[in-house]
């Protein structure tokens, strides 16, 4: 019994202090969706900029760690302004997805600069705080977890100070009620705007400072984790919620450490995100935030932009067709068939996603987690039930699109930025159910020696072959989806898109609709997965990451929503783009970043424009 | 950028896009293929190797030991005069471990006539999505971090690998651990991934069999930074001692937090940890810990005191286990080109050849002709004792 207390003592210590960290993270990306109403995905790469700040500051400079504090509350202060003037505030006319994307932009750059700075390798942070424990009963708690406490509950009770009686703090809090009515009453809107970035980029920098100090380590891989599981706590409290992301993340933390102590630490994400959807079937608004009937605006509405696409003229589409098709035929180059084999398979990842988050408005960042259910599916029919490539593909197909809308059902009854985060959740639990089932998946192993795509008995061996299939498949999906968005489905969709209560209100069954587009979203995915893993011969649970989700949406964005000729184009670009960029070798995904920031900002609406 | 809001929205879109696509064509064609490595035989046409590896993204410091270890070989090769009086290079192209890339990569060195053979990649998953592409190519792919079982046979008899075989390296620290260390109750953890996985489970059964028993397992992902959790687990369990199957970083943090968490438990790793990293990361709290390894930088064996030597000359810090693996697959490959000729087919009819090469970690390296990896490598054990790795002094903890 004795035993028993004292773990649990331990592990609610332990959940509590990285609960802080979320914490912290947490609340800044709170404060800029409530002003904003905008996921910030820099929010991750300011606070391993703090991190590294700090590290500087206490490593090189030698200074005390107060005056480290200033500088870091200082350098993050003025970074978060800079991200607002140059992300938020020269694409206020244009639509919320456009600073989404810009923020996934200065992400890249920020990254791309701490590692060409500070190189890749992590760094040591000797603690400069002194290592005594202080002993309660049988156990004991270290100076730095005193700290993170104190840092935790001391911001958000400054916050809470300057958010309640400040004349600064009721101009956000209008502001994030109602932008418009604010600005009517005189509130200067871009003031209170980099004013909230400021505070937020300071909290998320003083957060990585104490990961910095609490891990004894900087490394420049720290942002995406940090900012993902900032999104967890901040959905749990609620989004935008501020009491309820401190309380979020503390919860995600003690969830987590109770998860690690039952079930090992493989199991932390699993845990973390399998709770985070039980929440969001049970209370949909997050823990601490009452129920609302709808949001204050139609942000589905707002969400995507309204602007008239670019006319490609059906003659143009054929020539390119006609050109792809034939290019084997007169380019021999294997290494360019490949890149274009791989770009036509995106392409296929962005009509996928572009079907749900472009025609009927559900946002998914998870679809990585559906391509890997097709590539293993069909791996798992070829190997074990020995099935040809030819039936294991629609086969696959169909299994991704049961099962993925079976996955994103609890989502149904989410909107706006919220599907966006529980598909996360969705993809990061596909993926770590196929790390730990061993018995189905192999595991860590991985499968391999997959046979390669092969069509009534044809292998694609040569990379013409691989190419032409995948073109093949491209034109197929491409087929179907274009009949299906012109159909009175798609207009339905669209519906479900631009106005969702007033669609209900026109009889339409909302979930039945949306278990459609799932379900053919799911289906091209499925597929795309299928042909993928047997180009690849090997795949484990590396070989599709969220930042294939997050590379889908980027491509969708970029030739703009909805629109199937916009995907195919987004994705050839950012597909081609790094290759084109090879010969800068570090630098590539810098200048890669600074790119997309660049088409973002003279095409916030996507190169083709939305549908 | 006035003159642009002017056009109507289509030509807005077709300069600004015109623009970008040439600036990147612009940069293209203006870089020579590689400078990589002095070149001394200016008026030999160099041979050159392919690599393909992380340069950016999460595993890009490992890329970067790498190019440490290729770039010292072959001033050392180059040097002497070269490979066949021609000077030797390599081409090093990003793939940022990813399969996506890693296959461009593949076909881009397959269609370059000048690569001979190929190096990498680093993760299982990018490397062996690549094997079938260089075997289709007849260049053969050298994997030299590819621990997988299955890495060899992705490409017949055009994937070879050098690196440690944990059935030899994952007995031998067992014997270690419970023989010579005298632990008998031990709590694992170990990193989840192909590598990690198949260490522990040839680690287990040995143990098992000399009689120690596992009392705690803790498998973790590679990105993983908060053990406290986890050991505080383990230390329920009552060990006697912790082991790690770890690298570098992971296992510095691993270590520092054991200690935080007041527990004083001896700690035994696999040779993954050799590493200034490991030193610089886990300062005071990695004093004391054990490993195994084929290599030990303080070796005063003179293969192994020039190469370190000339490694701390050049970089200023002891080379680690990646790119002392780096250093030693130039110096093989070298060989292989030697003996076959700088041709595709030439490297590939040597390697089968290849006898008693000298190596640093492996002293000579010998091929199994039917996995394509060395056999029996030595071990020598380890300990950290006053911030460097000296050799274990044979006492047992408990009697310390």
């Amino acid at each position: 019994m004795e035993d028993f207390l004292r773990t649990f003592f331990d592990q609610t210590v332990n959940g509590l202090v990285i609960g802080n960290i979320y914490a912290l993270t947490a609340v800044g990306l709170a404060i800029i969706f409530g002003v904003g109403n905008l996921i910030n995905f820099a929010h991750g790469s300011v606070y391993m900029v703090g991190a590294y700040v700090g590290w500087v500051c206490v490593t090189r400079l030698g200074l005390p760690l107060p005056a480290a504090f200033g500088v870091v509350v200082v350098v993050c202060g003025l970074l978060g302004m800079l991200i607002e003037r140059l992300g938020l505030r020269s694409l206020q006319n244009s639509a919320r997805i456009a600073p989404l994307l810009a923020t996934i932009g200065i992400s890249f750059v920020l990254d791309q600069l701490i590692q060409l700075t500070f190189t890749r390798a992590p760094q040591s942070f000797p603690s400069p705080l002194p290592n005594t424990r202080f002993p309660i009963g049988g156990v004991s708690i270290g100076v730095i977890d005193l700290l993170i406490a104190a840092t935790g509950i001391g911001s958000a009770a400054v916050l809470y100070l300057f958010l309640r009686y400040t004349k600064l703090g009721w101009a956000l809090r209008a502001t994030a009620q109602d932008r418009d009515a604010a600005q009517q009453m005189g509130v200067n809107v871009n003031a209170v705007n980099q004013t909230a970035f400021a505070v937020a980029s300071i909290l998320g920098g003083i957060a990585g400072m104490l990961v910095g100090i609490y891990f004894s380590t900087v490394y420049p891989t720290m942002s995406f984790q940090a900012g993902l599981k900032g999104f967890a706590a901040n959905l749990l409290g609620g989004l935008g919620n501020v009491p309820g992301a401190v309380l979020g993340g503390l919860l995600l933390g003690l969830i987590e450490s109770y998860g690690v102590s039952l079930f090992g630490a493989t199991y932390r994400n699993l845990f973390a995100y399998a709770i985070l959807i039980l929440v969001l079937l049970l209370r949909p608004q997050g823990l601490f935030s009452r129920q609302r009937q709808a949001p204050p605006e139609p942000l589905t509405g707002t969400f995507v932009p309204n602007s008239k696409p670019i006319h490609v003229p059906p003659w143009a589409i054929a020539v390119a067709a006609g050109a792809a098709l034939l290019l084997p035929l007169f380019v021999a180059n294997p290494y360019v068939l490949q890149v274009l084999t791989n770009a036509w398979l995106f392409s296929m990842i962005a009509l996928s996603i572009t079907l749900a988050t472009g025609t009927a408005g559900q946002t998914s960042l998870g679809h990585a987690g559906f391509i890997a259910i097709g590539a293993y599916a069909s791996a798992l029919l070829t190997q074990r039930l020995g099935l040809p490539f030819t039936v294991a593909l629609p086969a696959a197909a169909i299994l991704t699109a049961l099962l993925g809308t079976l996955l994103v059902l609890p989502a149904f009854r989410l909107r706006a930025h919220y599907v966006a985060i529980a598909t996360l959740g969705i993809g990061e639990i596909v993926n770590q159910m196929i790390l730990n089932w061993d018995w189905l998946t192999n595991g860590v192993m991985g499968i391999s020696n997959l046979p390669p795509p092969s069509f009534f008995g044809r292998e694609a061996v040569r990379i013409q072959d691989v190419y032409w299939y995948a073109l093949a498949l491209l034109g197929i999906a491409a087929l179907i989806q274009w009949r299906l968005v012109r159909s009175p489905l798609g207009r339905t969709w669209r519906a479900l898109r631009d106005d969702d209560i007033a669609a209900q209100s026109y009889g339409i069954n909302l979930n039945r609709y949306k278990t459609l587009v799932f379900a053919s979203s799911t289906l091209i995915a499925g597929m795309t997965g299928a042909f993928t893993g047997h180009m690849y011969s090997y795949i484990n649970h590396e070989s599709f990451t969220n930042t294939i989700s997050i590379l889908g949406l980027t491509m969708v964005i970029l030739g703009g929503m909805g629109n199937l000729i916009g995907a195919v184009v987004g994705a050839v670009a950012l597909i081609s783009l790094p290759e084109f960029f090879r010969v800068l070798v570090d630098y590539r995904y810098l200048v890669y970043g600074l790119t997309l920031l660049l088409l973002i900002r003279f095409r916030p609406q996507g190169l083709l424009g939305t549908v | 950028m006035n003159f642009l809001s002017k056009l109507p929205n289509p030509m807005r879109l077709l300069s600004v896009g015109a623009l970008i696509w040439l600036l990147a064509a612009c940069v293209v064609p203006a870089t020579p293929a590689a400078e990589e490595g002095p070149a001394e035989n200016a008026a030999a046409e160099p041979i050159y190797i392919g690599v393909s590896g992380p340069l950016t993204g999460q595993n890009a410091r490992y890329g970067e030991q790498w190019k440490k270890g290729f770039d010292l070989a072959l001033e050392a090769i180059n040097g002497a005069g070269g490979v066949n009086g021609r000077p030797l290079e390599y081409i090093f192209e990003d793939s940022q471990s990813d399969p996506t890339q890693s296959v461009v990569v593949a076909q881009k060195f397959v269609a370059d006539p000048r690569i001979i053979v190929e190096l990498g990649d680093f993760s299982s998953g990018a490397s062996m999505a690549a094997s079938p592409i260089y075997q289709r190519g007849g260049l053969v792919q050298f994997g030299f971090t590819n621990s997988h079982p299955d890495f060899t046979k992705g490409g017949g008899t055009y994937t070879w690998s050098n690196s440690v075989t944990q059935a030899q390296a994952a007995p031998a620290l067992a014997d270690f651990t419970v023989t010579g260390l005298g632990l008998k109750k031990l709590a694992v953890f170990h990193l989840n991934t192909d590598w990690g996985k198949t260490t522990y489970d040839l680690y287990a059964a040995r143990a098992q069999e000399l009689g120690a028993e596992i009392v705690a397992t803790e498998a973790y992902l590679a990105d993983e930074k908060d053990f406290r959790s986890a050991l505080t687990k383990a230390r329920d369990a009552n060990p006697d001692g912790i082991v790690l199957i770890a690298y570098q970083a992971d296992g510095a943090l691993i270590v520092q937090q054991l200690r935080q968490a007041g527990i004083e438990l001896p700690v035994v790793g696999t040779g993954s940890l050799l590493s200034p990293d490991f030193l610089k990361l886990g300062g005071d709290a990695v004093e004391g810990v054990y490993t195994e390894s084929q290599f030990l930088p303080s070796d005063p064996r003179p293969q192994v005191k020039t190469v370190v030597d000339a490694y701390v000359a050049k970089y200023n810090e002891t080379p680690d286990f990646f790119a002392i693996h780096a250093y030693d697959t130039i110096q093989l490959i070298a060989k292989a080109i030697e003996i076959g000729g700088p041709t595709r087919q030439g490297v590939h009819d040597a390697l089968p050849q290849l006898k008693d090469v000298p190596s640093v970690i492996y002293g000579t390296a010998n091929f199994d002709l039917e996995t394509q990896r060395v056999i029996d490598p030595t071990f020598v054990q380890l300990q950290v004792v006053g911030g460097e790795f000296v050799l274990w002094d044979g006492s047992q903890p408990g009697a310390q």
